[in-house]
């Protein structure tokens, strides 16, 4: 038989080192004289999209299409620390260590603007790579040729700037001003149907919510939501290292499952943008808040479906099989 | 001993030992490091190429057994500046994170598409089904074959015309 279930968890998750540690992250932006805009920074992108993310940023800022940005990432002979790609940071930080270095920027191309127009900066239009007079749009400096001009001034046109936020170790009673930088905030709703024959879980769909400040590119938000989700519903439901005597028994992809396509449920997503006062355009982290309420709002569904709570995970079929009988048993006695 | 095999469309006559695998050969031998090494024991799909027609995981096959032998890899399919359909749906939908699968899954959107133009959602599901993705909860990648599906279509209603 088929039973239906819907459960539901919500979760909150401080992101950035925090507690004190000193966490900062370094970025600078060069404008070159061959229509390039570089962007250095340290920041790891692992696929989840941090350097989109930063493009994104230093655009918007410095008035220009993202086409005509590339990044150095990782090297340390070219980039200053921006510190790991890990805690649910780089957006927050290294996003915002680019938006300074990109205002940083936008304050020079004023400046050096100011210079060859012989004019004071609210006189100064700045817009699609262009710099002019208000009233002489046509005779303009392009920003490549700015940095020709800077070039020939001994200068570079480039500029830096760095996030280090402070935050404070929590006292015995796990209180402090600030703990970490930022939270952000996920409920999921969860819908699926238990085969009480078999013991398996069929997942229909899940509902998202995500207090996540500022969506800066809502595809990339999806893709985290979707793939912490899975990876969270494949500890709910299957991921199982089964460990004797020290070694790991099942270190391959037969025995130890994973979710495939077929698995997975349909998603719907609710980007709730209560923006951060700190955060690159009030954003805030998404990557690991995306993991931790899936595995709770399915076993939400199981006991919603079937009755059982279960208190370990994965629950597993015959897990569900075997509570199932046991159920049925004392239903009996 | 020497092979002689058909890679993305071109001749090849290559000596090889009877241990070499065709992963090793197609990344090593002919630099084709789209063809990517998950697991190295066929169950992770990240070293897909169509051979003859079929998915095929190259870490399974010694290369002596490509001989006379027709392969695809994701090189085969389209060029930066020129993506194929299934690629540029890929690029739309948001399906790519690391990356690492992608190789794999575009060629496994390929061979579905090839013989189901008009996959229902559950038969990309099951198409894809022997190529495991860790970042991105496959949602995007079932939407960009679907959306691959679409952009075929009129593509091949365009060129019927």
């Amino acid at each position: 038989m088929k039973k239906f279930g819907r459960g539901m968890a919500t979760i909150m998750f401080g992101f950035g080192y925090g507690e004190g540690f000193p966490d900062h992250s370094i970025a600078s932006i060069e404008i070159k004289e061959d229509e390039r805009i570089v962007i250095r920074t340290a920041a790891a992108d692992v696929g989840q999209g941090v350097i989109t993310t930063v493009i994104q940023i230093a655009a918007e800022i410095l008035r220009i299409n993202p086409n005509y940005f590339e990044v150095v990432q990782g090297d340390t002979h070219k980039t200053k620390n921006s510190g790991s790609t890990s805690a649910t940071r780089q957006t927050y930080f290294t996003g915002n260590a680019v938006k300074k270095a990109a205002e940083d920027m936008l304050a020079n191309l004023y400046h050096y603007g100011s210079l060859e127009f012989r004019s004071n900066h609210p006189e100064i239009a700045i817009e699609d790579g262009r710099i002019y007079m208000y009233d002489d749009p046509d005779d303009y400096i392009s920003y490549w040729e700015m940095a020709e001009r800077v070039k020939e001034r001994g200068e570079k046109l480039e500029a830096e700037g760095s996030f280090f936020p402070v935050t404070y170790s929590p006292d015995e009673n796990g209180q402090a001003d600030k703990v970490y930088v930022a939270y952000t905030f996920l409920s999921q709703v969860i819908d699926i149907e238990i085969d009480t024959d078999t013991g398996t879980i069929d997942l229909l769909d899940v509902y998202s919510a995500i207090d996540l400040g500022k969506a800066i590119n809502p595809k990339n938000v999806e893709g985290q939501i979707e793939g912490g989700t899975v990876q969270g519903l494949g500890m709910g439901m299957m991921e199982d290292q089964v460990i004797r005597n020290g070694k790991t028994l099942n270190a391959g992809m037969t025995d130890y499952l994973v979710p495939t396509s077929v698995d997975v449920p349909k998603f719907k997503h609710y980007l709730v943008e209560e923006e951060d006062s700190e955060g690159p355009f009030g954003a805030k982290g998404v990557g690991e808040p995306t993991l931790i309420a899936a595995a709770p709002a399915l076993a939400n569904a199981v006991y919603d479906a079937i009755g059982v709570r279960f208190f370990e995970l994965p629950i597993s079929p015959s897990k569900i099989k075997k509570a199932l009988k046991e159920k049925e048993k004392e239903e009996n006695s | 001993m020497q092979i002689t095999i058909t890679v993305n469309g071109a001749k090849r006559e290559l000596e090889v030992t009877p241990y070499t695998r065709l992963l090793d050969l197609l990344r090593e031998d002919l630099g084709l490091t789209g063809v990517k090494e998950g697991c190295g024991k066929g169950e992770c799909g990240a070293c897909t190429v169509i051979m003859n027609g079929e998915l095929t995981a190259s870490c399974l096959v010694p290369a002596p057994q490509a001989d006379q032998a027709e392969i695809v890899t994701v090189e085969g399919l389209g060029t930066k500046d020129d993506l194929h359909p299934i690629q540029e749906s890929f690029v739309e939908a948001g399906a790519v994170q690391c990356g690492y699968c992608i190789p794999g899954m575009v060629l496994a959107s390929k061979r579905l598409l090839d013989e189901k133009p008009k996959p229902t959602e559950k038969e990309v599901r099951y198409g894809l089904s022997g190529n495991i993705c860790r970042c991105t909860g496959y949602a995007k990648i079932i939407d960009a074959v679907m959306l691959a599906a679409d952009k075929l279509a009129v593509e091949g209603s365009d060129s019927n015309d």
